[in-house]
């Protein structure tokens, strides 16, 4: 199939189905970013006319919105830095040092990709209930960590496999210090990293759901917890608005990664986003 | 913090010279010491990820699994497994078994279809296609899923083009029923089997099946003998792990589904909010986790038993 040549119908049956994938993938995004303008919040598509209303209606008085935005950034706040601590911590460990037992600690730090996340949030439910730990900012965070942080880990990881060791080692042998070594080469060659690592860990949190609905009291809620609560019982037209403010994080989120790539990378990589160690694919083959 | 020593630490192997001013005696003791110094590093690294996900990963899995086997009275039984095996709890397990096999499914059969073109197109293109995967990706699923809602609705996107396309029966149910949790999930799910089905296809020596041809198989053929074996533990790979990603899965099912949708996600959900009922919400848990450390050994088995068949095959 691959390799031979392709028939002219053969390729625009392919394009069209490409296509039609794409718009699958792409369409629940779209429209939603497209209805948050409109007048008719649940209505037609497209809109018949244009507003701001809905972004206005996010902040006006009384709304429930901004203080579950305050929360969700403040809990994604300390889950960044909880998890880059954690994640240069560990990929150090694993990349750059004799470790015994190195394959189980690997294996630790991916597992939680891969057990469901319904478990992981009752386990921390049922470790916080009893310390009357729910609602708090800490908690959240410390939770969203255990998500976030293994993949800190593997873009830590990928990004101290690509740094030479050589040009630590001949910094060393000139004299410099390790503390030295680590601001002057290690740190300058892993800044990228070091950004995707925090923005991934982020976006983690920020979007969480499951982890903040088991951890989360009634006062204090998060983001995608209280988007979630508006869609499953109350009708708020302002919802298509937050969704649209969380499409829109996400993206220039993205675009900051791709940019420091771009900037600071020396074209080791190409692509735009790191793409097999960021989308927390549990790398089986990696030991 | 010593400096020039723990620096030198770092190099992968020691000289292979000795110096000459160095007898064999010393040389090894100062190379066994590097090599503790390395290690001594690494367990100092290592150790906060370590503590950390034991105090807040396994434990409280750990205690789930002990709450799951404890009596309302105390002592120990089994007696919520017995539960969650029966009458609405099983038919929800049984639901969530099969909404899992056939989004899976599906999310297979479309991600190889889009993997595989990918793989045919010019750089350029397929980097832009990969973007259009992987973006969403990282756009929270639950607000995708809204997409969903307001596309797939009575009078939404979707059921107005079918209407003025005029297929027959138009407009359709589409939320609130199988189609559309199985649709809304597939869209969560596709990203990772694209991904995971692109990188096996990338690596697939193209000449290989030039070779094929040019030995007159067919396209079929070919397809069939050559391309199929060389994917298929991709395949394999990529339908487990998106099995196992569905089982635990929430948010879709619990907004797109109706009452006959109801996933172990949301009985957990729904035992621990509402009802109180921690001790059937750990047992459904402990379910889900064996059920999917099942699905991880069958990755391992056969990938070990493809590993054995190959060397077989070189051997002979």
């Amino acid at each position: 199939m691959i390799g031979l040549r392709p028939t002219l119908a053969g390729r625009v049956c392919l394009a069209a189905f490409a296509t039609l994938i794409l718009l699958f993938l792409a369409l629940p995004i779209v429209v939603i970013v497209v209805t948050s303008f409109g007048n008719d919040a649940f209505g037609s598509f497209p809109p018949h006319s244009w507003t701001l209303g809905w972004y206005k209606q996010l902040f006006a008085d009384g709304s429930k919105w901004p203080a579950a935005l305050a929360l969700s950034a403040l809990v994604a706040a300390l889950t960044t830095v909880f998890s880059l601590i954690l994640g240069v911590t560990a990929a150090t460990a694993l990349v750059r040092s004799e470790l015994p037992l190195r394959t189980a600690v690997y294996g630790l730090v991916l597992a939680p990709l891969v057990i469901p996340q319904v478990v992981i949030a009752l386990g921390l439910f049922l470790l916080f209930e009893p310390a009357s730990m729910l609602g708090s900012p800490i908690a959240i965070a410390l939770g969203h960590t255990v998500l976030a942080s293994p993949i800190a880990v593997m873009i830590l990881m990928a990004t101290l496999k690509g740094i030479d060791e050589r040009l630590e080692d001949a910094a060393a042998s000139m004299g410099a210090g390790r503390l030295t070594v680590a601001r002057r080469i290690t740190f300058p060659l892993a800044m990228p990293g070091l950004v995707a690592a925090a923005v991934f860990s982020f976006i983690t949190s920020f979007d969480e759901f499951f982890v903040s609905q088991f951890l989360s009291s009634v006062d204090t809620v998060t983001l995608p917890v209280q988007v979630f609560n508006v869609l499953q019982y109350d009708v708020d037209p302002s919802v298509t608005a937050v969704s649209a403010l969380l499409i829109a994080v996400a993206v220039v989120a993205l675009a900051l990664v791709g940019v420091v790539r771009r900037l600071g990378g020396s074209g080791r990589q190409d692509g735009l986003l790191p793409t097999e160690t960021t989308v927390g694919l549990p790398a089986g083959n990696e030991t | 913090m010593s400096m020039a020593g723990s620096a030198l630490a770092t190099q992968p192997q020691p000289q292979s010279q000795p110096a000459p001013t160095a007898t064999p005696g010393r040389m090894s003791r100062l190379r066994r010491a590097l090599a503790e110094r390395r290690t001594r590093y690494g367990l100092l690294n290592a150790a906060p990820v370590v503590v950390y996900l034991l105090i807040l990963f396994v434990y409280p899995i750990f205690s789930t699994l002990l709450l799951s086997l404890k009596g309302e009275e105390g002592g120990w039984t089994l007696h919520w497994y017995a539960d969650a095996f029966q009458g609405a709890n099983l038919e929800i397990l049984l639901t969530t078994l099969r909404i899992s096999a056939e989004t899976s499914l599906l999310s297979l059969v479309i991600g190889f279809l889009l993997a595989n073109a990918v793989t045919r197109l010019k750089p350029l293109w397929a980097g832009l296609v990969m973007l259009v995967v992987i973006v969403p990706h990282f756009i929270s699923a639950l607000v995708r899923t809204y997409g969903w809602i307001i596309l797939l609705g009575e009078h939404g996107v979707v059921n107005n083009v079918l209407t003025d396309l005029h297929i027959p029966g138009a407009p359709f149910q589409l939320l609130y029923n199988e189609i559309g949790v199985v649709i809304g999930t597939t869209s969560v799910m596709l990203p990772y089997t694209v991904l995971l089905l692109y990188a096996v296809m990338r690596a697939v020596d193209r000449r290989l099946l030039a070779a094929a041809a040019s030995m007159g198989a067919g396209r079929i053929t070919i397809f069939r003998r050559v391309y199929l074996p060389l994917v298929a533990p991709g395949l394999v790979n990529a339908g487990v792990l998106c099995f196992i990603l569905c089982l635990g899965y929430y948010l879709t099912p619990a907004l797109m589904g109706g009452p006959k949708q109801t996933m172990v996600a949301s009985l957990i959900d729904d035992q621990v909010m509402k009802q109180n009922q921690w001790n059937g919400a750990s047992a459904l848990g402990i379910i889900l986790l064996l059920l999917t450390f099942a699905g991880l050994l069958l990755l391992r088995l056969l990938k070990s038993a493809g590993e054995a068949y190959r060397k077989r095959g070189t051997a002979s």
